[in-house]
């Protein structure tokens, strides 16, 4: 499938695979850090577990295919039906890292493309950090985008979901569900 | 093979001894302003895109001495010849910044149109282009006035430029064509189009001059044009999401965005050597001038990583600003044999 240098409508941005974007509009990245009262390898049997993402409350049900390896993939869906497929590029289960990209996005649930991002466990003790970072554009990829579709808006979106995501990680976690 | 290595060992013995002596007498001179006719230290001026600002970093030391306010998202970047300018582009602030590089000044503000992204500088005559993004333009203008020459059309979203050592030849990369334009330089027309990989982003001559390289973001491999025959004449396989590709010690060395590596290929076999393990997110890449070093900039890491090219690893690092890019030649290189 070829790549449009002129992303146009929202739904058209969604239908596209990753874009290998290098340039167009400005790459963004954002870091989001938790501590979890729990030991690390507890954590990443949670956050570890590429075929569930339930833990992430943007999510309510994951379809998963592959497992751990390289190029599993996962469609996460929404309350209200939409979709985000990911797949997984790199796993290191001794550093407690995974990698994943986004394949397919509905940009009503993050107005982001070319997305990828990293989910990262560090023992602290007997405690636990996690980072999740991640890169991105924003979903209009040419210039003037309206302002849904803006780079404020991916900003935004990524921040929150990465906010109330560990947020809840770490509640799931201690909460000892 | 063994006479090369002997040949780079003693080039890379006088280019220590070199910096060395710079080293001293930089810092000799640190109280005493900068004057016409002194040497300027290696140095990397690393474009932050982040912190909307461009790093100095020292090479002798790999520690960044000075970090000055540039704006506009400046990402590409080009050095004079001469090693007394920078040319840094800002694509969100369609400009063009011209930085004194001894007194570490920005001189003027020169502004593009569109989203002004590759840049590269003429070595024998001095003059910039710029390639524009969005209008699928590559613009020739002097840096001192600021007067644009004239503009050529090549393909769509025109990324990498690089000119022949003679400045007679310029190529862009044109991502959203699959191709690399040639252009007369005297007369600013597009001679040619050869077709490459998918989404050519950088583009680099080899040291010989006879060859272009693209790093192909669309298909993670680097493709080789002939310059004489102007046909793609081979292809090496890169890691994910090549940005740009620099050439030291008869290897190609290509960073690879979301793979986190360098991967390092026979510049003549074409034969991949090494993937190596940089900072996150590597993307603007070059050679430092004694054949030694390699420098990559690490977008998400925030660093500029150093590469020896004989052990082909890591062997320093320096913290510049955020979102680092260095889109082209960001090297001010220390002159030889003093």
């Amino acid at each position: 499938m070829s790549l449009r240098a002129f992303g146009l409508a929202a739904a058209f941005v969604a239908l596209m695979p990753v874009a290998a974007w290098a340039h167009g509009p400005t790459r963004q990245k954002y870091i989001d850090t938790i501590e979890i009262n729990a030991p690390a390898d507890k954590v990443w049997a949670v956050v570890g577990n590429f075929s569930d993402m339930s833990w992430n409350p943007m999510f309510a049900k994951t379809e998963a295919k592959g497992g751990n390896d390289v190029g599993a993939t996962r469609d996460l869906i929404s309350g209200s039906g939409s979709k985000i497929v990911q797949k997984l590029v790199k796993y290191d289960a001794t550093k407690m890292a995974l990698q994943y990209e986004v394949m397919e996005i509905d940009v009503k649930l993050l107005p982001v493309s070319g997305y990828e991002s990293w989910l990262t466990v560090t023992p602290d003790g007997s405690k636990s950090k996690v980072e999740w970072k991640g890169k991105f554009y924003r979903a209009f990829v040419n210039n003037d985008p309206p302002p849904e579709l803006n780079d404020d808006a991916a900003l935004a979106a990524v921040t929150i979901e990465y906010r109330k995501g560990l947020e809840a990680l770490k509640a799931k976690i201690e909460g000892g569900k | 093979m063994l006479k090369l290595r002997t040949v780079l060992k003693r080039a890379a013995a006088a280019s220590v001894a070199a910096l060395c002596l710079l080293g001293a007498i930089a810092s000799a001179r640190a109280e005493a302003p900068a004057g016409a006719g002194q040497t300027v230290d290696a140095e990397a001026l690393v474009t932050n895109q982040g912190s909307d600002s461009l790093s100095f970093v020292d090479l002798a030391t790999l520690k960044s001495v000075a970090e000055i306010k540039i704006g506009g998202k400046p990402a590409g970047i080009a050095v004079s010849a001469d090693g007394a300018k920078a040319f840094v582009t800002s694509p969100e602030g369609k400009f063009l910044t011209v930085v004194d590089v001894k007194s570490r000044t920005v001189e003027r503000r020169i502004a593009v149109d569109g989203g002004p992204l590759g840049v590269a500088a003429n070595p024998v005559s001095g003059e910039v282009y710029v390639a524009d993004w969005y209008s699928k333009t590559l613009t020739a203008l002097d840096p001192i006035t600021g007067a644009v020459r004239g503009r050529v059309e090549v393909g769509s979203s025109p990324s990498g430029l690089a000119v022949t050592a003679d400045g007679a030849l310029l190529l862009s990369a044109d991502r959203d064509s699959d191709q690399v334009s040639i252009v007369d330089v005297a007369s600013l027309k597009a001679i040619t189009a050869i077709p490459v990989g998918k989404r050519p982003f950088g583009i680099t001559l080899d040291p010989s001059g006879a060859r272009a390289f693209t790093a192909n973001v669309g298909s993670d491999d680097v493709t080789v044009v002939d310059l004489k025959t102007r046909k793609a004449v081979g292809r090496v396989p890169a890691g994910r999401l090549p940005y740009a590709i620099a050439f030291a010690g008869e290897k190609g060395f290509v960073t690879n965005q979301s793979g986190g590596t360098v991967t390092v290929f026979d510049a003549t076999t074409l034969a991949v050597e090494k993937t190596i393990e940089v900072g996150d997110t590597p993307e603007g890449i070059a050679a430092d001038a004694s054949g030694r070093y390699i420098y990559v900039a690490c977008w998400f890491a925030n660093t500029l990583d150093r590469i020896d090219v004989a052990t082909l690893t890591v062997t320093g690092q320096a913290t510049v600003g955020d979102a680092p890019r260095a889109f082209g030649n960001f090297l001010v290189q220390a002159p030889a044999g003093k």
